[in-house]
């Protein structure tokens, strides 16, 4: 296994060409459109996070790139050469399934070591990559068990380690931590992400929830119904979705509206919302109609002196939660209450129910959705 | 208190095994050390029938050819039904259920008209003779086929098959597709992906099935009675000459004690083999 070291990952993450290029890519279930027609690149050495709920054709575009599904149109480019029509065992990447599929007669050591004995490699070679692997999920120890003998963090590192041994550039990865316990989920997270950027090898992974998405994603594909929602950073997701689906997929955001485009520039776009005339940094709105401003309740603030978006609201509850002080606010013009979450500070005064509170909110710090409400 | 309900259940189970099972079997066989003085069964224990069976020749080699044919059903009937049950799980699983119903309704057949099917099948004018002569396969009826060990072994293969067949397609149904979907995605072919998965687990089912043959084949008497003629002559036909011909009800236990040491060796083997380390 060639682990490249820490220095050296900025390279790969830098080498922003396609690994998988996917082309109108289409999948039926007789008259159930899975997937609709959609293009899709994967980045070389990125952390790709295929994100929606279930139903939304996740798995199956997953499944469609390991083979075990059939695509109905379009073209899937690894590497710059069409494996549409590759069978699965000729795809030049390996998978790490839900459930594991750890070969359940075979020991730690001979399920890593299953890739390579598919492919003759000698039993010296074949051992030292072996161990190579096993020190790198951290199974040094367990090669001898067998996988009804190991925990579930234990099969899903073996599971990793069995997908890794023949050094493919992309792993597949069908919701792998889904039946870990909430605990060994964060841990795996973390390791999952370590272990992706050393070894720099491309990770395709499938999730549901999106708290797991943006820890460890370089990328997330937000989809729904067999679509692509939106495709970004998580910060562009969190900060900056294009829909009102993703605005809710990441948390709870004030949605302000109806909202009108009063002007657009090349990087701000005036508004009018019942709360006032807004300003939203970013780039233009693809659509002009049906459109809403959404504000994450931290990024709402009490006003200061160079805020740009400014509410004048009165205050109609405060809730005191620990680390975070959460404010609900009324606007005279508006029904929508709107939520406020700030840190909390022991030195600084709690905002007075039924009292007046200027609050506002960055130009950058909201973002122009589309989508009727929900 | 919870125990109270869970104690006389489990009592009158026991005592149930124990009276209908145990006990009759126990007493059975306690016949095969008992001798036999001027056609009197004398209550003496002794173990002069076992000592009188292992040192008589004749005995000896039935035993032996009874174990030998047992041993070829069992193998045969292991690549045969083996081949049987993987066509079975290949096929759609609606196809499949057709299939494994098809082949478990001889089991609710009665024996004796199984057997006197096979007698149809194999004798001179039968349906294997008739289909050589279509074929030109043979020039004239063939009547090696019945009324001789060869008779035995067709009609046990074939009679017993569905103990095999079963078990294997029982364990081939608990391999998860998802394990050969790894297996497929880890590079194997079809023939790999048999080779060091399916096969390895699948095993322990032939080896149940294996065992099934060989306990219901050893023991058996009914067949060779019926399509074995004199060549055929088993271990099982011996035990029963004893209860029904000569009636040394005495000698027949102790002839049964010596096959139930081996059925149940049969199955302590199996039972070791069908439980690898890796199912703990």
């Amino acid at each position: 296994m060639v682990v490249p070291d820490a220095d050296s990952r900025h390279e790969v993450a830098g080498d922003r060409t396609p690994l998988l290029r996917i082309r109108g890519l289409g999948v039926c279930f007789q008259d159930f459109e899975a997937i609709r027609p959609l293009d899709l690149d994967v980045l070389n050495g990125e952390f790709l996070t295929v994100l929606g709920p279930s139903g939304s054709g996740k798995t199956t575009l997953l499944r469609t790139i390991a083979g075990f599904q059939q695509p109905t149109a379009g073209r899937i480019e690894f590497d710059g050469r069409d494996i549409a029509d590759l069978p699965i065992n000729r795809r030049p990447f390996n998978t790490v399934f839900q459930d594991y599929a750890l070969f359940p007669h075979m020991t730690v050591r001979e399920n890593v070591a299953f890739g390579l004995r598919v492919r003759g490699v000698a039993r010296a070679t074949r051992d030292a990559r072996v161990r190579g692997a096993l020190g790198i999920v951290e199974l040094e120890d367990l090669g001898n068990r067998y996988p009804a003998q190991l925990s579930g963090g234990q099969q899903q590192r073996t599971a990793l380690a069995r997908a890794m041994i023949c050094e493919p550039r992309l792993i597949l990865l069908d919701e792998p931590l889904a039946a870990l316990d909430a605990t060994l989920r964060r841990q795996m997270q973390k390791f999952l992400k370590i272990v992706q950027r050393r070894s720099g090898i491309t990770f395709v992974f499938v999730t549901h929830d999106q708290s797991e998405a943006i820890t460890v994603s370089d990328r997330i594909c937000v989809m729904r119904s067999g679509s692509i929602e939106q495709i970004g950073t998580p910060r562009d997701l969190y900060y900056r979705p294009r829909s009102r689906f993703v605005a809710a997929f990441f948390g709870a955001s004030n949605i302000l509206e109806p909202c009108r485009i009063e002007s657009t520039g090349e990087a701000t776009t005036m508004v009018s919302t019942p709360f006032g005339a807004m300003r939203v940094d970013g780039p233009p709105p693809q659509v002009h109609e049906g459109l809403a401003l959404a504000v994450r309740p931290e990024a709402l603030v009490p006003a200061a002196d160079d805020t740009c978006n400014r509410i004048e609201c009165e205050v109609v509850s405060v809730s005191f939660v620990g680390s975070e002080t959460i404010t609900e606010l009324k606007h005279p013009q508006a029904h929508h209450v709107l939520t406020m979450k700030t840190r909390s500070n022991p030195s600084a005064r709690q905002p007075v129910v039924g009292s007046r509170l200027e609050v506002g909110f960055d130009a950058a710090a909201c973002a122009l959705v589309k989508g009727a409400r929900e | 208190m919870r125990m109270t309900g869970y104690v006389p259940g489990a009592i009158v189970l026991w005592a149930i095994c124990i009276l209908f099972i145990l006990v009759p079997l126990a007493s059975f066989l306690a016949y095969g050390f008992l001798p036999v003085v001027d056609n009197a069964i004398v209550y003496e224990p002794t173990l002069d029938n076992i000592v009188n069976i292992v040192s008589n020749s004749s005995y000896r080699t039935t035993f032996l050819r009874t174990m030998l044919l047992a041993f070829e059903v069992s193998v045969f009937n292991f690549v045969l039904g083996y081949a049987t049950a993987y066509f079975i799980w290949r096929r759609s699983p609606a196809w499949r259920n057709v299939l494994v119903i098809a082949l478990a309704i001889p089991l609710l057949m009665s024996y004796i008209i199984k057997i006197y099917a096979m007698r149809g099948v194999l004798g001179t004018n039968g349906l294997l003779n008739s289909a050589l002569l279509a074929l030109g396969m043979a020039d004239e009826p063939v009547s090696a086929l019945l009324f001789n060990l060869t008779a035995v072994r067709i009609t046990l293969s074939v009679v017993l098959l569905p103990f095999m067949v079963l078990p294997i397609c029982v364990a081939l149904e608990r391999i998860s597709p998802q394990v050969l979907q790894a297996a497929a995605d880890l590079g194997a072919s079809e023939i790999q992906t048999f080779r060091w998965v399916i096969m390895p687990l699948s095993l322990p089912g032939a080896i149940v099935g294996a065992m099934f043959t060989f306990v219901l084949a050893s023991g058996d008497f009914l067949a060779p009675e019926l399509v074995g003629g004199i060549e055929g002559f088993t271990y099982g036909r011996l035990v029963f000459s004893q209860f029904g011909l000569a009636f040394n009800w005495p000698l027949g236990a102790a002839l049964s004690v010596l096959l139930l040491v081996v059925a149940l060796a049969v199955i302590s083997i199996a039972r070791r083999l069908s439980n690898p380390r890796w199912q703990s």
